[in-house]
């Protein structure tokens, strides 16, 4: 059902601008808690993160996230209270704020991932209350709402506060009724666009989603009842919701509202001329929000567009053989080829995300550990303007999160040692970054700290000490080996650097040095791709040996049964192509061991049926072993480039495992064959 | 002038190659052999996170393939940012050699040798053979590799002097035809 799927999009879309919000929520809560501690104060960094807050108020309250709503609100009301008394927010409110975030984060993905979402947890409540000495509570009575009892039900008592509060500033109380149409979003016009207009003019106070089941003359599907305050006059809400002034309705207002001369006026001329602005400027910041599994599709598209250029740079090469004057076709499919290759590199700069969005965060985990840990840490951040495909990013973060809590944990000493040893009290932790030769990232993590001490190290490893500094990363890198005689919470015992070596080496294909000075300092030097792919594949037994298949490239997975398969024609000098029915249909069967030239080991008792155009094939192998995400090294060396394999993975046995192309296998054995018949 | 030189035993035969191109020396567990490739080809391996071609050298020199020992070594190799492997029976000796000591190629050994060998250092009751590393791994054979894998269209879209070429089929799942 479309509705449906609406509504998983709706989900997966408020967990990204949440967490959005959020990441500028915490960037700005210690900008002001920076503030603060240099005796001044930050108001337009208080005013942003309220902002930050408030927008997750409304897209929480929208999804009924309720939890959230309340966290969310008592955080907004504390900052909103410390900036009506002049800006000032007491220093350790920087901690329980950042709390809050954290808590409405687990919120958030909890939601997001389908869990149950957690009530708030009392005691942040209380701390958040705690610091709020203004926020007090207004004993008047509740306003009565032309709300049916279903929907008035599920105001909470905040929401009820909140239209209470607005009433009594002389805003009206509303109802907007929008149903989303096939028609509305050809034009843009969604309920989150919606929600985004009327906060423009009013306060959406709450959103309810309603299912409506379907009508004589109406399709059912989702709609929405949206409530909210507003000065303005029902007409400019109308507009700004896009619907007929009729599904405006006023819930509540005061009885002794005053009229506020030159108010409406100024509105009714202000609001149009606004919201045409908006239309002018759709995507406001020019950004567009794309799952990358819609990213994905563009990829395969293009890929069989490479298929097609294949076919035909083949079919010009035969006519040329032909002695057809092929030199204006020769020129088509060059130009082809350029605009395939631009195409190609355009959908690739689609999918990077700037290395300045992975170090942004940084500094809330050096502030956690700063603050457990008892050292004085400052950090340097230089991204290099690099950017990287977003797999990457995701794979590189927990790496550099790692070295990160080593550096802070292990490398810095204590700000008394420092003094010591003649350094300043406060350690410094380098994040350096550029981008090489188009396709590498270079990152280098550099501290000022004590340095590795390779004998201490071989010491505990019991071996020889390591003669240089990659023998040493090595040792390091060993599993289970720490430095440490205690586990600290925060690094644990010495597995850090396995995992980041792990990430490096296996996840990304790249690699990893390290620098150090005893008494001065150790770098880690890190070279990963730029861009990686990954590939949900198949993986089985072929010939005794293990494959990978990309899952998208095989439409079924069949059984066979001997008394099903058929030897076909054979043709002089050749052996019979076996035949297989599936479905039916007579499907050519080749084993793929012997396609291979391999020994055909074992029973081959499976099959992988692919389809290349009309052309369907089915390749037989000994047994399926799983399902799993890889990352696919491309083969580069002229050695191993061969049809049909179009890279290695790594299924974490230290092994190099093969990923077939089946298709193009398909593709080779067809054209040989047909050379053969010619 | 000496350069160190690693040396190493093929089938009963002793071969050097400068110290300069090796990255270094690694115990081997084992390739993944890659179906369609030339058979002195053993398979790839995975070294420090790349994964690199072997060449078997037995094979390459028209012997059969032994059995992997204890003492079975792959040369990791490196030329113009190229890595390559070279399966080799044993290796345990780093010798300087002076270039002045290396010998022309005999001319019955040049001519059934493909121009491997780039000559011979006799050192005392031992005759080393300097393996010209370039022919080994195939590097002026490139063009012309290059120009048969066009022809033969597997390597259409890799032909493409493109930013990346070799990603597209790994991208999307493999449906492009280049490797």
């Amino acid at each position: 059902m479309a509705e449906s799927g609406g509504l998983k999009e709706f989900v997966s879309a408020y967990v990204v601008e949440a967490e959005e919000h959020l990441e500028t929520a915490s960037t700005q809560l210690l900008a002001i808690e920076q503030a603060l501690r240099l005796g001044g104060a930050n108001l337009r960094a208080q005013r942003e993160a309220f902002r930050a807050l408030h927008t997750i108020k409304g897209l929480s309250a929208m999804v009924g996230v309720e939890s959230v709503v309340t966290i969310a609100h008592r955080m907004e009301a504390l900052l909103r209270a410390s900036d009506r008394r002049g800006a000032k927010l007491p220093v350790e409110s920087i901690d329980v704020l950042l709390r809050g975030v954290r808590a409405i984060q687990a919120r958030v993905r909890a939601f997001g991932e389908g869990k149950a979402v957690p009530l708030p947890d009392v005691e942040l409540l209380h701390a958040l209350d705690a610091l709020d000495t203004e926020h007090g509570n207004d004993p008047d009575e509740l306003p009565h709402l032309e709300l049916e009892p279903s929907l008035a039900a599920k105001l909470g008592a905040l929401e009820l506060e909140q239209l209470k509060a607005g009433l009594n500033d002389g805003q009206r109380a509303l109802r907007v009724d929008f149903k989303p149409s096939l028609e509305r979003s050809a034009r843009g016009v969604t309920i989150n666009q919606v929600r985004e207009h009327l906060q423009r003019i009013g306060d959406v106070v709450k959103v309810f989603p309603t299912s409506q089941p379907a009508g004589p003359d109406e399709p059912g599907g989702l709609s929405f009842v949206i409530v909210l305050l507003s000065p303005a006059p029902l007409k400019a809400v109308a507009d700004a919701a896009d619907v007929a002034e009729d599904k405006v309705q006023i819930l509540a207002e005061m009885a002794a509202r005053l009229p506020v001369p030159g108010l409406e006026a100024s509105l009714t001329a202000e609001e149009p001329l606004d919201t045409s602005a908006d239309d002018l400027h759709v995507p406001q910041r020019g950004v567009v929000r794309v799952d990358v599994s819609r990213l994905d599709d563009t990829v395969e598209g293009l890929s069989s567009l490479l298929v097609t250029r294949f076919r035909l740079a083949r079919a010009v090469k035969a006519l040329r053989d032909r002695g057809v004057d092929t030199r204006e076709l020769e020129a088509i499919v060059n130009d082809n080829a350029r605009q395939l290759r631009g195409l190609r590199a355009a959908i690739l700069r689609v999918r990077m995300v700037p290395v300045s969005e992975l170090l942004e965060r940084i500094p809330l985990i050096v502030r956690g550990l700063r603050r457990t840990m008892n050292r004085q840490v400052r950090l340097e951040l230089e991204s290099g303007g690099a950017e990287v495909d977003k797999a990457v990013a995701e794979r590189l973060f927990p790496a550099l999160v790692h070295l990160i809590r080593n550096a802070v944990d292990h490398a810095i000493e204590t700000p008394d040692e420092r003094v010591r040893r003649g350094k300043p009290e406060e350690g410094l932790i380098r994040i350096e970054c550029s981008s090489r030769s188009n396709r590498w990232l270079e990152m280098r993590i550099s501290d000022d700290g004590r340095g590795i001490d390779p004998a201490a190290v071989a010491r505990r490893a019991g071996v020889a000490v390591p003669a240089t500094e990659a023998g040493l990363l090595d040792l390091i890198c060993r599993s289970g080996l720490s430095t440490r005689d205690v586990a600290t919470t925060t690094s644990g015992r010495g597995m850090g650097m396995e995992i980041v070596k792990r990430i490096v080496h296996e996840q990304l294909g790249g690699e990893l040095t390290l620098h150090s000075e005893l008494g001065h300092g150790t770098t880690f030097k890190l070279m990963v791709p730029l861009s990686i792919s990954v590939v949900d594949a198949f993986s089985f037994v072929c010939g005794g040996q293990r494959f990978v298949t990309p899952v998208v490239t095989v439409e079924e997975i069949i059984e066979i049964d001997p008394r099903e398969v058929v030897e076909g024609l054979a043709l002089p000098g050749q052996r019979p192509i076996k035949l297989v029915r599936r479905r039916g249909r007579a499907v050519p069967l080749l084993s793929l061991a012997s396609v291979f030239a391999m020994p055909a080991s074992g029973l081959e008792a499976k099959a992988l049926v692919v389809r290349r155009g009309d052309d369907t094939m089915a390749f037989a192998i000994e047994r399926m072993l799983g399902q799993q995400e890889v990352v696919v090294r491309p083969l580069n060396d002229d050695l191993i480039k061969v049809p049909g394999v179009s890279g290695a993975t790594d299924l974490g046995d230290g092994q190099p495992t093969l990923v077939l192309d089946l298709l193009s296998l398909g593709a080779n054995v067809s054209s040989r064959r047909l050379e053969l018949e010619a | 002038m000496t350069d160190l030189h690693v040396v190493f035993s093929v089938a009963g035969a002793e071969y050097t190659i400068p110290a300069a191109a090796v990255v270094q020396l690694e115990s081997y567990q084992g390739a993944t052999p890659v179906p369609g490739t030339a058979a002195y080809v053993a398979g790839i391996i995975q070294v420090r996170g790349q994964v690199i071609p072997v060449i078997d050298l037995r094979r390459l020199f028209g012997q059969p393939s032994a059995e992997a020992t204890l003492d079975t070594r792959v040369i990791v190799t490196e030329q113009g940012g190229r890595q390559v492997g070279l399966l080799v029976d044993k290796s345990r000796e780093v010798l300087r050699i002076d270039s002045a000591a290396v010998q022309t190629t005999p001319g019955l050994v040049a001519e059934s040798s493909r121009g491997f060998f780039a000559g011979v250092i006799q050192l005392g009751q031992r005759l080393i053979m300097l393996l010209d590393l370039r022919k080994i791994v195939g590097e002026e054979d490139l063009n012309e590799q290059f120009a048969n894998r066009f022809e033969s269209g597997f390597n259409d879209a890799a032909a493409l002097p493109g930013r990346e070429p070799e990603g597209v089929a790994g991208d999307d799942g493999g449906a492009a035809p280049e490797h």
